[in-house]
């Protein structure tokens, strides 16, 4: 017979669950699209903290015309410079843009929820430890190759770094079908691919360009990744025969040197022309004037950004002199043209009714950072548009570095804008304006300082990559036409990259200021058009309180419409 | 008579998520495979530019690999049979045409294997063999990923999830597996007919 004159002792008062283990617990099994969106952002911004630093250093350390300073050798300078390119593309950018979509997207179409929310979750985790890999490789001595030659003990790390990045976008791949899965098919009823709020539409075009060419960098890595282990390393050979660099050194970077040149890098900053069309509508407070062009034209910026054949692997060594390169070149600056220009046009209408409301709304940080970005943009694509042609013979220059910095800042500018305007639907707050007005002054004049600098050096034959391996045997670097401009350019564009990071610790004051202050925010406090500002800030689980009205325009807020169904 | 011009537009249907999903997840597997194919055809095409034999005579033979072509050739039609099953309803026919297409992939993995060992190819041994390894073993991965998916619908069947209104898994593992099938045509063409 059990005793039970001694009962077991109860809790009397049940452990109160630790915010921080719930918050690490939900963390890890959430499928609510905007826990997972801001998993995504704040890797995103972490990382674009570590890269911006890194391009201080760097920038620093090119403009003493030495890389042993800081670095301790060209080699090791390699390493770190192409973390910060491949770093800025695969764990800054699209992380960011992927968080912000993986939030909004979903309400803008009138979705509840993201589609395959476990698989999303399952990708910034994917990505978070594919990031860290990656970073730990290259500190360990890894990289995308070694200048020197790859040595037995290199192998190892360098096999970690591509494993690391295989996984990154092996995450951004998943995230991205998740993306365009849930704005093609979740859509909620009378909202066509043509009412797909621009921000929304630009994200699927940017993720099925992802999906179209991010498959071909891993297929890429997969050949290199087995070719070191056991292969008869054919793949580790240097094949373009790039100034400076010896036999056997810079293939592995070569083959996915791509992913940050044009056109390819522009795919990376595609929801930069999203959220231009999304936000001036907002800032003139009326409809967007050319919404049908303006979707035809970030389609068409979507089609000139697939870069996946334009690799030195398939095209050789003098790619960027073929005809299709110099087509893809001219053409890409045309839907930025157009969507400044569309976007020109919608507030321009709002101006000319006398109202100042549309002055307020461009100085705010959205309208700011949307014109910045844009701008930024077709400052990189013009870039681009200069290198493809002939007579001036920039490939291989500094240009390159310019075009990547332009568009990629843009793609940072445009996001840090995003994060700020859809705070409210993020986390629940608003964010301080005056540091945000500062913080895109500073991240556009800096991107302006450091692309500028590159697109100037180019033309001064500056080359994209300026060291000499000691006692290399292959082509000697090419010195510039004028030396001590090119220094005082690297100078200048070091003081781009110091005022980048500045700006970049700005977003972390704002958001730390910004975590600290309580109060209520309006559902809509920027006069938004589109589904996301008919919920509460924060939105609820589920996103709708109650399923939204039948959409009959791009713009539902802006609707009116009687019960018969037609629209007044 | 009831007119009908004042009626309103039908909803649109709406593709189902599956389905969406897999058709970007088929995409982007095309695309690392089509990345593969072309470092294979760049080297191939190098080589023979330089005069040097890329394969050595006779060691790569047609039966085999034809073999696995025509099985494959035999499972599209099963799998489209399980999906046709699948949407009338008729569960017995579902549960058979997808065991056999499952059936059919481990036979074509058995397949596989015994050519790469026939070949007697090494990994280290040269860019011909190596790339041989590379493509097939890419094939390989996406073989088993298709057998997995067609396995867990065919699971996913026995439990009673799918009906002729739910057929959307059933018809997502055949895009899936159809897209496997032309990655195989594209590689016995490249490797076996024109080695």
């Amino acid at each position: 017979m059990t005793m039970t004159d001694s009962p077991p002792v109860a809790d009397t008062a049940p452990a109160a669950a630790s915010p921080r283990v719930v918050g690490l617990f939900d963390a890890l099994t959430t499928t609510d699209h905007k826990r997972i969106g801001r998993l995504w952002l704040r890797s995103g911004l972490l990382s674009l903290l570590s890269a911006t630093v890194l391009g201080v250093v760097l920038s620093i350390e090119n403009s003493n015309s030495s890389p042993d300073d800081l670095f301790g050798g060209v080699n090791n300078f390699f390493q770190y410079f192409s973390l910060y390119r491949f770093g800025l593309v695969l764990l800054v950018v699209a992380p960011l843009f992927l968080g912000i979509a993986t939030v909004v997207a979903p309400m803008q179409v009138g979705a509840t929820n993201i589609a395959f929310p476990r698989a999303a979750h399952g990708a910034v985790w994917l990505f978070m430890i594919g990031a860290g890999i990656t970073v730990v490789s290259v500190a360990a001595g890894g990289g995308w190759g070694a200048l020197d030659g790859v040595s037995s003990g290199e192998r190892d790390a360098i096999a970690l770094t591509l494993v690391g990045t295989a996984l990154v976008i092996v995450s951004l791949l998943v995230a991205s079908v998740c993306i365009a899965t849930t704005v093609v098919s979740l859509r909620t009823a009378g909202m066509n691919l043509l009412r797909v709020p621009l921000f929304a539409w630009s994200m699927l075009v940017a993720a099925s360009v992802w999906l179209l060419t991010l498959p071909i960098a891993l297929g890429n890595l997969a050949v290199v990744y087995f070719d070191l282990r056991g292969g008869p390393g054919e793949f580790l050979r240097n094949r373009t025969d790039l100034p400076g660099l010896v036999e056997g050194s810079d293939a592995i970077y070569t083959q996915l040197g791509w992913l940050v040149e044009q056109p390819q890098v522009y795919a990376f900053a595609i929801p930069v022309l999203g959220l231009l069309g999304q936000i001036a509508p907002v800032v003139a407070g009326r409809r967007h004037a050319q919404h049908i062009v303006a979707v035809i034209l970030i389609g068409l910026f979507g089609l000139l950004s697939v870069g996946g054949w334009s690799q030195p692997w398939f095209q050789g060594p003098n790619h960027d002199e073929k005809s299709i390169f110099i087509v893809f070149g001219l053409f890409a600056v045309l839907p930025v043209l157009g969507s400044i220009g569309a976007a020109i046009d919608t507030i321009a209408k709002r101006s000319g009714e006398g109202d100042n409301a549309g002055i307020a709304g461009l100085l705010s940080v959205y309208g700011l950072g949307a014109i910045g970005a844009a701008l930024l943009l077709l400052a990189g694509t013009v870039a681009g548009l200069a290198r493809v042609i002939q007579p001036w013979d920039l490939g291989g220059r500094t240009t390159t570095t310019a075009v990547m910095n332009l568009a990629l800042y843009a793609a940072v500018v445009a996001a840090i804008a995003g994060v700020w305007f859809w705070a409210p639907k993020i986390s629940g707050n608003q964010l301080p304006v005056s540091t945000g007005r500062l913080v895109i002054l500073d991240v556009v004049v800096g991107a302006v300082l450091l692309g500028g600098a590159d697109f100037v050096n180019g033309f001064l034959e500056a080359p994209a990559f300026a060291y000499q391996v000691p006692n290399s045997t292959a082509p000697l670097v090419a010195a510039p036409s004028n030396q001590g401009l090119v220094d005082a350019m690297n100078v200048v564009g070091a003081l781009g990259a110091v005022l980048i990071a500045l700006g970049v610790l700005g977003v972390f004051a704002a958001l730390a200021k910004a975590a600290r202050t309580s109060g209520s925010v309006d559902d809509n406090p920027h006069g938004g058009q589109t589904l996301e500002w008919t919920t509460s800030s924060p939105p609820p689980s589920g996103n709708f309180s109650e399923p939204p009205e039948r959409v009959v325009s791009e713009a539902p807020l802006l609707d009116t419409v009687s019960e018969s169904g037609e629209e007044s | 008579m009831v007119a009908t011009t004042g009626l309103p537009a039908p909803e649109i249907t709406r593709p189902r998520s599956l389905l969406v999903g897999t058709m970007f997840a088929c995409a982007a597997a095309f695309m690392f495979f089509l990345a593969v194919v072309g470092v294979y055809v760049v080297e191939r095409a190098e080589a023979r530019d330089s005069g040097s034999e890329w394969f050595p005579e006779g060691v790569i033979e047609l039966g085999p690999s034809g073999f696995i072509f025509w099985t494959l050739i035999l499972s599209i039609f099963t799998i489209q049979w399980a999906v046709q099953a699948i949407n009338a309803d008729d569960r017995v026919n579902a549960y058979v045409a997808l065991a056999l297409t499952g059936l059919f992939g481990a036979a074509i993995f058995n397949q596989l294997w015994f050519i790469i060992n026939d070949t007697g190819f090494a990994l280290a041994a040269d860019t011909p063999q190596f790339l041989f390894f590379v493509l097939n073993g890419t094939f390989i991965v996406f073989l088993i990923a298709a057998v997995v998916f067609v396995a867990f619908t065919f699971i996913r069947a026995m439990a009673g999830q799918f009906g002729p209104r739910r057929a959307e898994a059933v018809t997502s593992a055949a895009l899936f597996w159809n897209t496997v099938v032309f990655m195989w045509a594209i590689v016995y063409y490249l490797i076996y007919i024109t080695k």
